[in-house]
């Protein structure tokens, strides 16, 4: 027995990794986590007084973003549960697929421009290495994202 | 206890800041005693602004003797008193630091006059400046610290901060050494810091920090999209308008931190891209945030500095902001229509506008009742104030104090809430603006200016109008707003017909739709892109040019049509 976790962000960046999750569940029969990391680092530059205050919105946004995600599943016949989570991406990645004993771990391809919360072409082998060594999940990633 | 003892020690910061800025400060003109005869005169620089802190000393020329010193004041003035016995060669030495030693040898007519006990009063002596090391060092830091807050390398504070450092320690350590090093002392710094837009920030924090926990965004938003019925087009300026009228009464910032993941979350709702609806909210934000006094941290300097009122934001800005925000609102319509049209097809998810529905609760009824009882207290303060002469500072420290009384908040997250770095970079930032106003570069800059306008106040207007709001596309708007501030009195003190401040307007306008050119123009656009970001819909820095250029050069030119009907067509219509 174990899970799918498919860490997604939202936007059409996610749509082929929400599908190939959905997918992958519906083959496996497996539980199937959709996973939203929330990460602030982008305020740096604006003022630690206003974290918390946003943190909370982000969470919120997330919830959002994975109910968008499970309502696809819905539709697919699929019952997902969303988490989210704030922190550094691949430790929240890693903390979820061990808490849920994943067996397949879903992400996105990298995008062209670099971020603060995504992994760019040049990391993301390395990313792919580190996170199924750390979990022993399979990690897949979808051809079209 | 310890809640309680934080509580009293944040009250009294705040009624000691209202005594500071509310108490009426002693005229600060050099006065002489009575029955003594005195020579008094003022110092200015060469464009006319009064010099302070310069040395004045009478000088017996033919012996060296000093008969007596002083120090020019706030104003520029001194006066000194004359010995009972007045020597026939009498000299006066004028020296400060950054500008050339002046001497002025009085006349027999006025020594005569002395020696009948008669004042002397001198014509205006004019000091002219001195380009040493200490001129290129400060502005090589000032400089630095504008390229290091725009590469976002360092924090903005840290980074002010350091320029502050950096000044000290060349003005003491090197100083010491040589005195061309000398930049500016403590004490000399300290005049710079402008506590009125220091009180004036605390102040309005804590108002925000107590409404944006009421759930008053969410409300607001999700009214907006009620209100349009989900039709796209009409939705985009409903949210506009609301982003707007808030980011004029709070601060930007804020205004995006919190509307932002409320409109993604609409926009997925809606089946549409949230860009469609964020960037017209973030251009507005910049644009309608000028309207008032408070909206902005640049309006804030500039009513500071200039002594604008908030009914000289309302009467002379409000109108341009609005006919810009027409344009801003066409403009928005025409570029995302084709979001408009693809909407219709897109059917509207039910999950989701339940859980939209149930978050846009109002959560804290009370607070906002009382914050918005407060608010209004103080926008009639803001608005009837300057009869009384009560600065805006005083207003929004004792609006905050009664509403702290009032809710009786957790005075922990309410201290955490008042974002005191900000509070040190203004600080840091003044100072170090100071330091290149005190070793005469904005002096350089409003010669230069000065020329470039050559006395015509429409080119005035369009010079500064123009330059600030390109110059924002590249350059932090606070740092520069603040070294433009000196710039722009020269311009209002020199150019004929500008005593209306409407160069200070055209600032306002240039500094504030500016931040609309680009990704880094402004915080807002800033914050706006990361949450954006994190929805997955990234805002890169090519996207937001490609649609914050033309909204800049829409807007900018709207508001200079307006500067120019209000300050040159209908002059009379000015206040």
């Amino acid at each position: 027995m174990g899970s799918i976790v498919s860490a997604i962000r939202g936007g059409p960046g996610s749509k082929a990794t929400v599908a190939r999750a959905i997918a992958l569940a519906k083959e496996t029969e497996l539980p199937l986590y959709f996973l939203y990391v929330v990460n602030l680092d982008f305020m740096d530059r604006v003022g630690s007084s206003r974290v918390h205050v946003i943190s909370e919105e982000m969470h919120e946004m997330g919830e959002f973003v994975l109910l968008a995600a499970q309502e696809e599943a819905a539709k697919a016949g699929v019952e997902a549960t969303g988490v989210v989570r704030e922190g550094k991406v691949t430790d929240e990645i890693v903390a979820l697929c061990h808490e849920v004993s994943a067996a397949f771990l879903v992400i996105g391809r990298p995008r062209a421009m670099s971020g603060d919360n995504v992994f760019t072409d040049h990391q993301h082998p390395e990313v792919c290495r580190l996170l199924e060594s750390e979990t022993g999940a399979r990690v897949i990633i979808p051809e079209a994202d | 206890m310890r809640r309680r003892i934080r509580l009293v020690v944040l009250l009294a910061s705040l009624l000691a800041g209202a005594l500071l800025l509310g108490v009426p400060r002693a005229a600060s003109r050099a006065q002489a005693p009575e029955g003594t005869a005195v020579i008094t005169g003022t110092v200015h620089g060469k464009q006319g602004q009064v010099v302070e802190g310069a040395a004045v000393r009478l000088v017996a020329q033919g012996t060296g003797d000093e008969l007596e010193g002083g120090v020019t004041q706030a104003d520029g003035r001194f006066a000194l008193m004359v010995p009972e016995t007045v020597p026939d060669d009498l000299v006066i030495h004028v020296e400060r630091a950054h500008y050339e030693d002046m001497a002025v040898v009085l006349d027999p007519e006025a020594v005569e006059g002395l020696r009948q006990g008669q004042p002397v009063a001198l014509p205006d002596i004019h000091l002219l400046r001195q380009v040493n090391a200490s001129f290129w060092i400060a502005t090589l830091i000032f400089a630095g610290m504008l390229a290091l807050i725009g590469l976002g390398k360092l924090h903005n504070t840290l980074t002010a901060l350091l320029g502050v450092t950096l000044i000290f320690f060349v003005s003491y350590l090197g100083g010491a050494l040589n005195h061309d090093l000398f930049i500016l002392d403590f004490s000399g710094a300290l005049r710079y810091v402008d506590w009125n837009v220091i009180f004036l920030i605390m102040g309005m924090m804590i108002i925000i920090a107590a409404v944006e926990r009421t759930g008053l965004f969410q409300w607001l938003a999700y009214n907006a999209y009620r209100l349009s019925g989900g039709r796209v087009w009409l939705l985009i300026p409903i949210l506009m308008l609301v982003t707007g009228v808030t980011s004029a009464m709070l601060d930007n910032v804020t205004t995006m931190l919190l509307m932002t993941p409320i409109t993604v979350q609409i926009a997925l709702t809606l089946g549409i891209s949230p860009l469609a609806l964020l960037m017209p909210e973030v251009m507005a934000s910049n644009v309608v945030g000028i309207s008032t006094l408070i909206g902005t941290p640049t309006n804030i300097l500039i009513g500071s500095f200039a002594k604008i009122s908030f009914n000289g934001f309302l009467s002379n800005l409000t109108p341009g902001v609005l006919l810009a925000f027409v344009g801003l609102v066409i403009y928005s319509e025409l570029v995302y229509r084709g979001e408009i049209h693809g909407s219709e097809s897109e059917e509207v998810s039910h999950l989701l506008l339940e859980r939209l529905a149930e978050r846009a609760k109002i959560t804290e009824p009370e607070d906002l009742k009382k914050a918005g009882v407060v608010g209004a207290f103080m926008l009639l303060l803001f608005i009837t104030g300057e009869h009384v002469h009560l600065v805006p500072a005083v207003t929004a420290i004792m609006g905050a104090t009664v509403l702290l009384i009032w809710t009786r908040p957790d005075i922990d997250e309410m201290i955490e809430e008042v974002d005191w770095t900000t509070l040190v970079f203004f600080m840091a930032l003044f100072i170090v603006v100071g330091a290149v106003q005190e070793v005469g570069l904005v002096s350089v800059v409003a010669d230069v200016i000065g020329r470039l306008v050559a006395g015509n106040l429409v080119v005035a207007i369009l010079v500064v109008t123009w330059s600030s709001a390109l110059l924002s596309t590249v350059i932090a708007n606070i740092p520069f707003t603040a070294a433009m501030l000196p710039v722009v009195g020269y311009l209002t003190a020199t150019v004929p017909g500008a005593h209306s401040k409407v160069i200070f307007y055209c600032l306002s306008v240039g500094s504030g739709m500016g931040g609309n050119g680009s990704l880094i123009g402004a915080s807002a656009n800033m914050v706006t892109a990361g949450i954006s970001e994190r929805a997955g819909y990234p805002i890169s820095f090519a996207y937001f040019l490609k649609k914050g250029l033309p909204a800049l050069l829409i807007t900018v030119g709207l508001g200079t049509i307006w500067l120019l009907l209000r300050f040159i067509v209908f002059p009379g219509t000015a206040t």
